[in-house]
């Protein structure tokens, strides 16, 4: 059910993007932004590496004993006061969600970000049975008016310019907005207020949930999580099952670690741990907390050496900014939740469906810019290949591409072999070049020469010249500088003397 | 609906036991261990140790904390005594002719006497009535008065914890906030405050606990920074001590 896809390919999507002027402007300057926010971020708060190395590892040791962490949170949350749930995927989820909201009578629900909500696609579950979904995330709000799913997992409505904004917020509000940031943002609170006070649930992701308490963590800086987290009487909280660190302590790695590569920020304006729900005597929060722990493809991770590393995933969207194909294509391309490199493996592990979504594992360069940014050292391009041999092994490879290397294979093999085909290119490409190189986008060019222009074969080629190459190299060694030969030659005297006073051989000494 | 309420929820939690169990067999399985009971050794347990160490003198804790909390958008003033941050409540209260005001329910703040000192305000103690709905209080609130339990300097951060005396609404709802903080409460690191909560364990959290590191904001909009989207706009930190 997640990724209900709208073109066929990753290609097909990228084209639609890389001809949206706006939203490759958009991209670019925004995941620019976040990017240099966190390395000004990192630079000064130091010793990053020692940072991460200390966020990977408490990751992985919890992700290890995720048994025992997991156990030991539910039964705190459940000592808490908290209703907690199972669900082994997205039906499940989807179907308890709906069972809550139908015994809470619910008429409307106000959501803060969750990228879970949207692995569930719950708003239009919810609207199913006649329950109004609003989510109060500003970014969300918009693209939830406009239909559409997010492109960026911090900044979810990047590739919105502020005129398309207005004009989908005037149409909510009955009259002209301008195209004012403050004005729209004034709006939006304005009218969300009314939702958050007249909403019966109030959902949330989880960010972090902490298994020696029941804690549940959001990170956040619009203070909507707040909101829905203290207002509504029901309190439903979808926490991917593998969210949980183990104490407040180790909270401040990830406090530490998360803002910062996220948005640069030393901390989010707002970092809440909820502990169950409002007590006997508090005049507020949710008088009944559900925590909804959903599986969903994630366990499929467990035990498999090469991908269980992705569960140490803490979605800060550092990967995203550092991608030059991200950058280029935007995450709508993606076609799917999670957009950018961690989307791009994460997509095809949770559904086990490495076929279908084989493309998306190929729009990367294996750069390892993910990797280098990940704040929790995630070997995420190792991954990118590792997803692409499993695709060819399972069949699900390009018959092009495999004729294709097979050939290469041949042509490499044999010299004279791969001489006669150069030959045989320096006289056929006589009929497509111009001004010394090719811009034909006729057969096999055409993908390449969409963007660029290929380069000529040259006249004379390097393994042409070889023969030359060789013997002048011969010819050069032999001519030395009678000075830097008779140097080197005392040098050698020096030594054979040395050697025999027993002064010690060729020691650095 | 044959069953009650309560009958329901019992029902959804006999369900979730048994769910329990397959679910953390089936991680077991795949980790390949047999079940864990037993509480693993953890090496890498909170920040690295040559951060723990880390402090900073009083000064550079005010310095650091103003820095940082000015830098997002917040106001910060230094004053010595409660005396003075009355004044300068007093003072903004009118400056800004708040109408609504609400404060948690704290002998700090009872000691201000707020109420008898804002004669153009009306002035409501968080909870003090129950047949009030205290949340929509707040919600017209023009400013939110409380006292920080905590607060971090190098983060520029200031905790909030929840009771029937301190709501959570109050640091949220109204426009403006205003925050007291006691000098002796403010720490230089995030994790000198985070371990408390470890030591206090499950049983002694408040329901809320909050960290404020300045107004509300929001970038969505075309990467224009937007104050006070959903919380409050303008926050002043008042350093006493």
């Amino acid at each position: 059910m997640a990724g209900s896809k709208t073109e066929a390919t990753v290609k097909a999507r990228a084209d639609l993007a890389l001809n949206d002027e706006f939203l490759r402007k958009a991209v670019r300057f925004t995941t620019e932004r976040l990017r240099n926010g966190k390395k000004k971020a990192t630079d000064e708060h130091g010793n990053w590496e020692e940072w991460r190395e200390r966020g990977k590892q408490i990751r992985l040791h919890t992700i290890a004993h995720l048994d025992y962490y997991l156990n030991l949170f539910v039964n705190n949350a459940r000592a808490n006061g908290v209703h907690v749930h199972f669900a082994n995927n997205a039906e499940e989820a989807v179907g308890l969600t709906l069972d809550i909201a139908e015994h809470a009578n619910a008429k409307s629900v106000v959501k803060s970000k969750s990228m879970v909500s949207e692995e569930l696609h719950l708003n239009h579950a919810l609207e199913s049975i006649n329950v109004e979904a609003v989510e109060t995330d500003l970014g969300e709000y918009i693209i939830q008016l406009a239909g559409e799913m997010p492109s960026h997992i911090v900044i979810p409505a990047i590739h919105k310019n502020r005129y398309q904004i207005a004009d989908l917020l005037s149409k909510e509000a009955g009259y002209t907005l301008p195209p004012d940031t403050t004005a729209l943002a004034g709006f939006v609170r304005k009218k969300l207020r009314e939702k958050f006070l007249e909403a019966e649930i109030g959902m949330t992701g989880c960010n972090f949930a902490i298994a020696e308490t029941g804690s549940m963590v959001l990170f956040e800086n619009e203070g909507n999580a707040r909101m829905v987290s203290t207002v509504p009487k029901t309190q439903i909280t979808l926490m991917g099952m593998e969210r949980i660190i183990p104490s407040w302590s180790d909270l401040e790695v990830m406090a530490t670690l998360l803002p910062r590569s996220a948005t640069g920020q030393k901390l989010t304006m707002y970092m809440s741990g909820i502990t169950g729900p409002r007590r006997d005597k508090d005049a507020d929060g949710p008088d009944e907390m559900h925590i909804i722990i959903i599986d969903n493809g994630r366990s499929l991770q467990l035990g498999d050496p090469e991908f269980q590393e992705l569960l140490n995933c803490i979605r800060c969207g550092a990967c995203l900014n550092a991608c030059p194909v991200y950058r280029h294509i935007g995450g709508h391309a993606y076609g799917s939740t999670y957009s950018g490199p961690i989307g791009a493996v994460l997509t095809p592990s949770l559904n086990k469906n490495i076929a279908e979504w084989d493309d998306i594992a190929n729009a990367s360069s294996l750069c390892g810019a993910c990797y280098e940014a990940c704040p929790v050292k995630i070997p995420l391009h190792d991954m990118l290949v590792y997803l692409r041999r499993r695709k060819v092994e399972s069949g699900n490879g390009s018959k092009i591409e495999a004729i294709g290397m097979q050939g290469f294979a041949t042509v490499m093999g044999n010299s004279s072999r791969l001489g006669g085909v150069l030959r045989l290119g320096k006289l056929g490409q006589k009929l497509v070049v111009r001004s010394g190189v090719i811009k034909t986008k006729l057969g096999p060019l055409k993908g390449w020469n969409t963007y660029r222009v290929t380069p000529s074969l040259p006249k004379e080629s390097f393994r042409d010249r070889w023969d030359t190459l060789d013997q002048e190299l011969k010819q050069g060694l032999k001519q030395m500088e009678p000075s830097m030969q008779n140097r080197m030659e005392e040098l050698v005297r020096k030594r054979e003397q040395d050697e025999k006073q027993g002064k010690g051989g060729h020691g650095h000494g | 609906m044959a069953d009650t309420h309560k009958q329901w929820l019992e029902k959804l939690e006999a369900n979730s036991r048994t769910k329990q169990e397959q679910f953390m067999n089936d991680i077991a399985a795949k980790l390949r261990h047999p079940r864990m009971y037993e509480k693993p050794q953890h090496p890498f347990r909170g920040a690295p140790d040559f951060w723990n160490t880390f402090e900073w003198t009083e000064e550079e804790r005010i310095k650091g904390f103003t820095e940082n909390f000015l830098s997002v958008g917040g106001h910060v003033a230094r004053l010595q005594t409660m005396e003075d941050a009355k004044a300068y409540i007093v003072n903004k209260a009118e400056e800004m002719s708040a109408k609504y005001v609400v404060r948690q329910n704290e002998p700090e703040l009872a000691a201000l006497d707020l109420e008898g000192s804002l004669a153009e305000s009306q002035v409501s103690v968080w909870n003090t009535d129950a047949d009030q709905y205290w949340r929509a209080r707040a919600a017209e609130a023009d400013f939110g008065i409380v006292m920080a339990d905590h607060a971090v300097a190098y983060t520029g951060s200031v905790t909030v914890l929840s009771s029937p005396e301190k709501g959570r609404s109050v640091s949220l709802l109204p426009t403006v906030l205003i925050i007291i903080i006691p000098l002796e409460r403010l720490k230089t690191r995030l994790g000198e405050v985070l371990v408390t909560f470890d030591e206090a364990g499950r049983e002694k959290l408040p329901a809320g606990i909050h960290f404020i590191s300045g107004p509300s904001r929001s970038s969505d909009i075309e990467n224009d920074l937007t104050i006070g989207v959903h919380g409050p706009g303008i926050v002043y930190a008042l350093l006493v001590g």
